[in-house]
């Protein structure tokens, strides 16, 4: 029988429709796009149990809880801790991108020792060994820099330090050390903090709260709390920061001249308020008489009925609360923090409800260590510098842990200089930063997710505080140690008792110190203090910043800003994509000055420029933004970073390069602004 | 399109006057929703940030200039401009809780929702998600990873909602009417200033349902018609002026639809 052509098109027809019918089709379909997606370099997910364990996040100069997701036993992403009073469920950038630094391309994987121009892997056993010999050839010409102000690891290592018979044991810079020695200066004794919760005006000197300044998280809350509450918020500085975003006011002030604008308050104070039981009064009122209006309008910019109505504001608030600090989050003057404080005494803030209070300054257990007062009294940039000008001897073996000097130092030639003096520089860095790359020796520290860590009152908490965390992750995830106890065990080597064989007996002593059941603590529980030491304060020994003008025409002001990183880490690979073409733009560095200051001095907007400072030149572009102040050039911290790896490296450049540095009273070193030249490049 | 209604509608409105642009919601976003790290982020036109943040400005010289930051998740519009044009049936908005979902697998990648979304909160895969060695272990269990030629979205963290459905039933509750905070996506749980509030729009005991009825309350473009879910908060006339296309001779009074 043959097919002829209208059955051939019924069959055809029929064939069509009836696989249509069927779902072949459509599952194929289906499966074909599915199997499309599916490639083997796409990874896949995996299932299992899920976890949340508390933890710390001491990435910035913050250190608040956190708490890890854990998946199958994996950690997966760091949420913040709404049981944490200093984080309140918040976290920050690089919290949230904690998790997936574990894993960064930059992670020091092993020991290392250098071998010429370049790193050689070895063993635990090697390293230690060869660090022990180091010391004990060093005998008492060792150095400590550890940019771990709050933790026992620091108390540790600087014990190791102290029992080889030195006293050179430094913090990195920081904010609570500058006011602290404010404190000190007017005769008190503790760290300095600020009840943020229970103020009802809050008048930020300089302190970028909202941004990288202090107990960032915490202050988050407490301005979220106050909004609901009406409290007042007023910025005062020389660029629209975070804080001022948001602020009910920013006032500009010429850089660096927060401190004339407190001393301009106190003395319109002094005028309106009849004072007793104040020691010293009398001499602080010459001295703040030399801060009158003009003077510091002429000063700081800010016009006398602008510092009127503050001075007005402060006077009818219940609960005033005067707070110091700078963009940078670092680098303040201690003069200035003292007239901020000044100003606090004058409205009797000193430990009351939302004022400033006073803490202790928490125990130390390692007998060896020296007092964290000591230590934070020391100036890490003003001993560099003497290193580097042969004023001071370099250390035979320089530690460095959990800090960067070779990046997040001001004078970073000087710096530089101190490092290359130095006869072996050991490297505790969990990450290839800067200093790792140039040590002769590095010893990976395991993150805080890896190991025990613990946080003792960060700088601005209002009440002391103390967090502790027991490792998250059974093992660590490389061959790396917790610093503490390799300084644990060294020490044991080099014939050195510090009392205690790992660092976790450190933290149980610790706990013991405080009060605080160790199982609680190592599971989430945060010690509180109520107690606030009593202070004689004597204003009389308030030294009054400098009223001079400064002679330079333009200023830079850095800006800490946490999305970019911190002087500990550089941009975490989850933090790329946050900074903004107002931060980086390509390979290029964005500063901004507002159009005045840029006609000033000829350039436009997209212009690349070559700034520099005392410590060098770097290349940037020109964004023009009114939020900056006149004769002001408002760059971004935390880029230029020339090791690490390439979420970082090579983007933008490093503004510590250019800032030149102060001398300041109290032995300390202000760096906060500085003056800076721009040209076209 | 058919205007579909639901019961609950998910919902968020972001306090403006609260944001300081810190990068948090957006960085736990990617952690959340697994979305890989970018090496070189500068280009913002190849970049994927489900949660976007933009500066604002009243621009007003110094020293009278104010900002803000708006940070920007996908609308999860009424009407999606989105939906309605993918010609494979890619994203919808048919589930209860009105969010507007995005089937990876159905995507050919043919980009017509990103032409239309007016909001550019739709991003296309230009390269294959690729992790730093060993940082796949991180990835969570809750969003699979997109190959390239894909596009995707804000989900408002739909996974979550799953799991505090699921977790209502097994208490025998009604998954329907969760209560406020059951159900939270990653970047308002991460928020430091608790500028970010999320809930159902459709319960009057909702926190955001009494945000979005302020009178400080609006929406982006919402004169396009699309019916945002996601709402903005600000005090400062200048801020809510620039949520739309106003004529000049309507901006007095800050009011707004």
């Amino acid at each position: 029988m043959g097919l002829d052509r209208r059955s051939f098109l019924s069959l055809v027809a029929g064939g069509v429709v009836g696989s249509l019918a069927t779902p072949v089709v459509w599952k194929t379909l289906d499966d074909v796009s599915i199997w499309s997606q599916n490639w083997p370099w796409i990874p896949r997910l995996k299932y299992g149990e899920e976890t949340l364990l508390p933890s710390l996040c001491k990435l910035g100069t913050d250190a608040y809880g956190v708490q890890v997701k854990l998946v199958a036993g994996h950690p997966v992403a760091a949420y913040g801790n709404p049981e944490h009073p200093l984080s309140r469920g918040g976290i920050c950038p690089l919290g949230a991108a904690s998790v997936q630094l574990l894993y960064s391309p930059s992670r020091v994987r092993s020991p290392k020792k250098r071998v010429g121009d370049s790193f050689e892997d070895i063993s635990w056993e090697e390293a230690e060994a060869l660090l022990t010999e180091q010391l004990k050839a060093a005998g008492k010409d060792v150095a400590l820099v550890s940019g771990d102000d709050t933790g026992s690891a620091a108390e540790v290592l600087a014990g190791l330090v102290a029992a080889l018979g030195s006293e050179q044991t430094y913090f990195m810079p920081s904010e609570g050390a500058a006011a602290a020695a404010a404190l000190g200066l007017l005769g008190g004794d503790g760290l300095v903090g600020y009840d943020l919760e229970g103020a009802d005006y809050v008048l930020l000197l300089g302190a970028d709260a909202l941004g990288a300044w202090g107990t960032t998280l915490r202050n988050a809350k407490a301005f979220a709390d106050g909004r609901e509450r009406a409290v007042r918020v007023v910025y005062v500085g020389p660029a629209m920061t975070a804080t001022a975003a948001v602020a009910d006011a920013w006032i500009p002030c010429t850089p660096g001249t927060e401190g004339v604008v407190a001393m301009g308050l106190a003395n319109m104070i002094l005028e309106r308020r009849a004072l007793s039981n104040v020691a010293g009064l009398e001499q602080f009122r010459k001295q703040a008489a030399g801060f009158s209006p003009d003077v510091v309008a002429t000063r700081s910019g800010v016009a006398p009925e602008t510092l009127l109505g503050l001075a007005k504001e402060l006077l009818v608030a219940g609960k005033p609360l005067v707070v110091p600090g700078t963009t940078a989050a670092q680098g303040l003057a201690v003069s200035d923090a003292a007239a901020a404080l000044a100003v606090n005494v004058l409205l009797d803030r000193i430990n009351m409800p939302g004022g400033v209070m006073v803490l202790p300054w928490g125990p130390k257990v390692v007998a060896a260590a020296p007092d964290k007062k000591a230590m934070m009294g020391r100036d890490v940039v003003g001993y560099l510098a003497a290193v580097a000008a042969g004023n001071a001897p370099a250390p035979k073996v320089l530690l460095v842990h959990a800090a960067n000097p070779a990046y997040a130092l001001p004078d970073l030639k000087t710096i530089q200089t101190a490092l290359d003096k130095a006869g072996f520089v050991v490297s505790f860095s969990s990450f290839m930063d800067e200093t790792a790359a140039q040590a002769d020796l590095i010893l990976p520290d395991s993150l805080t997710y890896e190991r025990y860590d613990d946080a003792y009152t960060p700088y601005g908490s209002g009440q002391a505080n103390y967090t502790m965390a027991a490792p998250i992750l059974k093992q660590p995830l490389f061959a790396t140690k917790a610093a503490a106890d390799v300084a644990l065990g060294v020490a044991a080597k080099a014939g050195v008792d510090l009392g205690f064989a790992s660092f976790e007996e450190v933290l149980k002593a610790k706990a013991e110190a405080l009060g605080l059941d160790f199982e609680a603590a190592a599971t989430g529980t945060v010690w509180l203090g109520t107690e606030f030491a009593v202070q004689q304060l004597d204003l009389a020994k308030v030294q009054a910043p400098a009223l001079q003008e400064s002679a330079t025409d333009v200023t830079l002001v850095p800006v800490a800003n946490l999305k970019i990183g911190s002087p500990k880490v550089a941009t975490p690979p989850f933090g790329t994509n946050v900074i903004s073409p107002r931060e980086l733009q390509g390979k290029d560095m964005v500063v901004a000055m507002n159009a005045a200051t840029a006609s000033k001095l000829g350039v436009r907007a997209g212009d690349a420029v070559t700034l520099s400072g005392a410590g060098g030149e770097c290349r940037a572009r020109v964004r023009i933004f009114e939020g900056v102040v006149d004769g002001a050039v408002m760059a971004p911290l935390g880029l230029g970073h020339t090791a690490w790896d390439a979420f970082s490296r090579g983007k933008g450049a490093n503004v510590f390069q250019i800032l030149g540095t102060q001398t300041d009273v109290a032995g300390f070193t202000r760096f906060a602004t500085a003056p800076v030249g721009v040209r076209k490049a | 399109m058919q205007h579909m209604e639901f019961k609950v509608k998910w919902g968020m409105v972001i306090d403006l006057d609260k944001c300081t642009g810190c990068g948090a919601c957006s960085i736990a976003c990617r952690a959340e929703n697994n979305i890989p790290p970018m090496q070189d982020a500068s280009n913002k036109l190849r970049t994927t940030d489900w949660m976007n943040i933009y500066e604002l400005s009243n621009g007003k010289k110094f020293p009278d200039l104010e900002i803000a930051y708006l940070p920007r998740p996908c609308m999860q519009c009424g009407n999606p401009s989105c939906s309605t044009v993918c010609p494979v049936v890619a994203t919808t908005k048919d589930e209860e809780g009105g969010i507007v979902s995005q089937v990876y697998p159905r995507c050919i990648g043919c980009r017509y929702c990103m032409a239309a979304c007016p909001y550019h909160a739709r991003y296309f895969n230009w390269f294959d998600p690729i992790w730093p060695e060993g940082m796949e272990k991180t990835l969570t269990p809750y969003v699979s990873a997109r190959p390239r030629g894909v596009v995707e979205k804000c989900t408002f963290c739909h996974h979550r909602f799953n799991a505090a459905k699921e977790q209502a039933r097994a208490n025998g509750a009604d998954p329907l009417d969760l209560p406020e905070d059951a159900y939270i996506p990653a970047c308002a749980e991460a928020c430091p200033t608790g500028a970010i509030v999320f809930g159902n729009l459709k319960n009057p005991e909702h926190r955001v349902a009494k945000l979005a009825a302020s009178k400080y309350a609006f929406r982006l473009l919402a004169r396009l018609g699309t019916d945002p879910q996601v709402y903005y908060y600000s005090k400062r006339d200048w801020v809510r002026q620039l949520g739309d296309n106003y004529l000049q001779k309507e901006l007095k009074g800050g009011e707004h639809v």
